[in-house]
């Protein structure tokens, strides 16, 4: 904290054009004065303190007309400056965030004006309502810093967590950044402020791009600048100690689909791997606005009632299990021939052969396309639902996954989240779920998707639960009006000219705009429920590895032939894994039997990993010739679907 | 042959001291001599001028009473910045000598503010008291002009001061021969004949040879007049000034520098005002400072 000069930096000014109101006043200041947009001042009038922060300015001269200027240089701009400077006003404009005291709420006394020091900081912003006394809520955001003064600034954790509001929405271009770091900084303020009193507190953070989020356990080296900052705000500049990484596998189902495979770190690293139910549950994700009638809804659900999970006999004495998309196909199957041999009916227990072909069509479109995401098992690894720690970050990792894939992760994994919170059995008693890319999950046009009605749901009831959002995007103006609207607290770095010009930015002045327009990394610009106009705030480089410096620092490992893979996660599991004698084991085994038999070592975790590991693999069966592939699921063509893969 | 024809608005006052006599100090016949290349003058040059302002409070009868503000300042610049260094403010109330009853004058003295008493006739008239007035009002600020001449000229450095207006109110001020007088107004004229044309159709960039008068009291003033602008296309007096000094041991030879300081004074221009075309920009500013501070009661 420093302080701020004492003598008075510029003296309000009314005239009847520009006058000082309650909410907005004018000023003027030496050319030299310490001064800027974004800068909050005091006003001491009689009886009245006023707390503003300035919007905009403008400097002239008594000069009557530039053609005096042209005269006077002889029209030659060359000419040597006059000996004689013009007299210079610099006139700026306030906009008020609080009077002393607040009622009568008056216009602005045209008195003294002085830069903010901390105290004046604090109380311009309420933050003395907050983040004093035993009942303290105050969670460091970052630093202000205008006018020769630094001061600390919080946000409520009441309105930033619930229950009075809730969510975070973030804004700003790519590449500089901003948003990530933003949120991984306040993470670690949240984790490290939020009061205890007010329970648990755990993150899901998807990452969706590159290895963003892929090394939050790992410390960053931070200048000086940066840790002065950390000290400042009275945060430990230090990564998160509880980080649990999930990712999918790839296609081959051994290889983790995460840029996080550096030898020295893939042992950290969970599989994130579902089965038939717990697709199912979500199947409404998979299909797209078309898709979703009645006819469908009601054969989805039958699956999920009556088959899936429980012995079906069909009407042709078929027993099925359905545990499984291999078990489902295998239905499908039994149906369309059993259809077929009953001399071409096209209803199937009141069902349509239509309605059938169409569901089979999307299902089992996901095991292709979330290959490595789905498996054929009964069930999968998922995260720790009902054991969420408490300041830990989960990071589900959907880089690689298509947009279903991800779509279908981020839908499951919310609304996991919601069912558990509701049931207050999730481990914690607040999550906060960090989406980046918001505009592709929410955006302000389209089709109304599954996944959008889940974010607005959460964004408008997610506060009484304890769920919190914590949304970036590049452009505020594509993302549901709802969502955003329903972020309490509001982040911008660096913005984009034309998405300054949408109709969202219009309280903003030119001035801010053009501030925003120009931010430099490690500003941003926040609004916040006490704050009363948006305030320009400094923010350290998070102590944790950043992707880029993470990749560069930790390479990922080459991708691996499956004998290889499989040996790596054995021995990521258990150090004293023979390599050898795991390919010996596997050697000429079904992959499907290995991956089955790896995911339930995993899931284990056995004291004695490779004899969990061959008791699970079982004895060896001589294969037939040409069985060494599973059989793949070819969708079927329908005339309601003429682009559906052949 | 003549300049382009200038619109008049009302008809010229008659002037109340037209012309004066003066001697040729530079050469035998005045000529117009080019001054070279503009350059400023060296930093910490001072600026004065001063205002008046004045109106009528109110009557006791018919005898008005006029209260008046005057305000003189010297600005100093340096690196092109003028900062105030000298300001005085005085603020009075002027009577009609000798008209009001003593009740009347005890309710005035009780005002606060100090009282001067007009010179006038002794019987009454609304235009001649008024004019009685102005003309104490136009004395005291003369006065104060040289108050704060004296104060700037009295301090440690040895910069020069531009005045606005003459110098003969400065003679016997110690330093008066740093002073330099501009005068913007050419009610009385010094030369004739052929000096005054000369002098009169100076081209820019040019100065009139110098010419000395004599002051009662044996002080002599030199001056010269100095073309700021073209006058061609506009008035005969466009851009012209006068510039006075008081008498000393090179100031003749001096004439072309100060000519060019003065030169260099064209920029910026004080469009704000109409005689911007001989009001050099840093005498306007000392008028501005002067009248922001002084409120606006009148």
């Amino acid at each position: 904290m420093t302080a701020a000069p004492k003598d008075p930096i510029g003296r309000v000014v009314a005239t009847e054009a520009l006058p000082a109101s309650p909410h907005q006043f004018h000023f003027w200041t030496a050319v030299e004065a310490p001064v800027g947009i974004g800068a909050i001042v005091r006003v001491d009038g009689t009886g009245r303190t006023v707390y503003a922060v300035v919007t905009d300015g403008r400097a002239y001269s008594d000069l009557l007309t530039p053609l005096h200027e042209v005269v006077a240089s002889d029209g030659n701009p060359a000419t040597p400056p006059p000996p004689s400077r013009r007299a210079e006003i610099r006139l700026w404009t306030a906009a008020v965030l609080r009077q002393d005291p607040p009622e009568p709420m008056q216009p602005v006394p045209l008195a003294a004006v002085h830069v903010a020091d901390a105290t004046d900081v604090e109380v311009a912003l309420r933050m003395d309502t907050y983040a004093r006394g035993e009942e303290r809520t105050a969670i460091p955001i970052g630093l202000y810093a205008a006018g020769g003064t630094r001061a600390p600034v919080f946000v409520d954790a009441d309105f930033l967590l619930g229950p009075e509001s809730a969510h975070l929405s973030i804004s700003g271009v790519s590449g500089l950044a901003t948003k990530t770091s933003a949120v991984m900084f306040l993470l670690s303020a949240i984790f490290q402020h939020f009061p205890a009193r007010k329970g648990s507190v755990a993150a899901v953070c998807f990452n969706v791009k590159g290895p963003d989020l892929a090394f939050l356990d790992l410390p960053s080296e931070l200048p000086v600048e940066d840790t002065d900052m950390y000290a400042e705000l009275a945060i430990r500049p230090e990564p998160f100690a509880h980080v649990r990484y999930f990712a999918p596998f790839k296609p081959d189902g051994v290889n983790l689909n995460t840029l996080r495979t550096h030898p020295d770190l893939v042992d950290g690293v969970e599989p994130l791997v579902w089965g038939l139910r717990e697709v199912l549950d979500y199947a409404e994700v998979l299909l797209n606005r078309d898709d979703i009638d009645a006819k469908a809804d009601a054969f989805l659900d039958f699956l999920a009632d009556r088959v899936v999970g429980r012995p079906f006999v069909d009407e042709w004495g078929n027993h099925h299990l359905v545990e499984s998309f291999a078990g489902l196909e295998g239905l499908f199957r039994a149906i369309f021939d059993g259809l077929e041999q009953a001399g071409g009916r096209d209803m199937w227990r009141t069902h349509h052969l239509a309605t059938i072909r169409k569901v089979r069509n999307r299902l089992m479109n996901v095991s292709t396309r979330c290959k490595g995401l789905v498996t054929d098992e009964a069930t999968g690894n998922d995260l720790p639902f009902g054991a969420f720690g408490d300041r830990t970050v989960y990071v589900v990792d959907v880089a690689g996954l298509d947009q279903l894939g991800q779509d279908l992760v981020f839908t499951r994994v919310v609304s996991k989240l919601r069912e558990h919170l509701e049931r207050r059995d999730l481990g914690v008693d607040n999550v906060i779920v960090f989406v980046d890319e918001l505009n592709k999950y929410a955006p302000a046009d389209g089709p109304e998707t599954y996944v959008r009605k889940m974010l607005l749901d959460i964004s408008e009831r997610g506060r009484y639960l304890g769920l919190v959002l914590f949304g970036a995007q590049q452009f505020r103006s594509q993302v549901h009006r709802r969502v955003v609207g329903n972020a309490s607290t509001t982040v911008y770095g660096r913005m984009d000219g034309d998405e300054l010009a949408t109709p969202g930015y219009q309280t903003l002045s030119a001035a801010t705009k053009g501030k925003l327009a120009t931010l430099p990394k490690g500003e941003l610009m926040i609004r916040h429920p006490h704050f009363t106009q948006p305030v320009f705030l400094r923010f350290p480089r998070p102590a944790a590895l950043a992707g880029r410096q993470g990749v560069e620092r930790f390479p990922p490992a080459a991708e691996l032939p499956f004998a290889d893979a499989v040996v790596r996660q054995l021995v990521a599991l258990d150090r004293r894994v023979a390599p050898p004698r795991v390919k010996d084991l596997i050697a000429g085994r079904r992959e499907e039997d290995v991956r089955r038999a790896l995911l339930a070592t995993r899931r284990a975790r056995p004291a004695d990993v490779l004899a969990y590991f061959t008791a699970r693999l079982g004895r060896a069966v001589p294969r037939d010739a040409g069985a060494d592939t599973a059989p793949t699921v070819t969708p079927l063509r329908t005339v309601e679907d003429p682009y559906a893969p052949a | 042959m003549p300049a382009r024809g200038t619109a008049i608005q009302g008809a010229p006052q008659p002037v109340q001291r037209p012309f004066a006599s003066a001697r040729v100090a530079e050469g035998k016949r005045v000529r117009a001599l080019p001054v070279g290349r503009a350059e400023p003058a060296p930093d910490g040059v001072g600026f004065a001028d001063g205002i008046q302002r004045w109106g009528v409070e109110g009557h006791f009868g018919i005898v008005p009473v006029a209260r008046a503000q005057v305000a003189a300042g010297v600005l100093v610049r340096s690196e092109g910045a003028l900062r105030c260094a000298v300001r005085r403010v005085e603020e009075f109330l002027v009577v009609p000598a000798g008209r009001l009853a003593p009740g009347e004058r005890q309710a005035l003295d009780d005002v606060g503010f100090p009282i001067f008493e007009a010179d006038g006739d002794p019987r009454p008239h609304p235009f001649l008291d008024r004019w009685a007035a102005a003309q104490v009002v136009e004395r005291r600020r003369e006065a104060l002009e040289r108050e704060v001449c004296r104060d700037f000229l009295a301090m440690p450095q040895t910069a020069v001061l531009i005045v606005d207006g003459g110098l003969a109110g400065l003679r016997g001020v110690a330093g008066a021969d740093r002073a330099v007088g501009v005068i913007k107004k050419h009610e009385t004229q010094f030369l004739e004949g052929a000096d005054l044309e000369v002098a009169l159709t100076a081209p820019e960039g040019s100065r009139s040879s110098v010419f000395a008068r004599e002051l009662g009291d044996g002080t002599t003033i030199l001056s010269w007049y100095l073309r700021l602008w073209p006058w061609r296309d506009e008035d005969l007096l466009h851009g012209l000034t006068r510039v006075e000094r008081i008498a000393a041991d090179g100031v003749v030879e001096d004439a072309d520098r100060v000519s060019r300081w003065l030169l260099a004074e064209r920029a910026p221009i004080a469009g704000r005002d109409s005689r911007w075309d001989r009001l050099l920009y840093p005498l306007h500013e000392v008028e501005t400072v002067l009248r922001a501070q002084a409120g606006g009661w009148l």
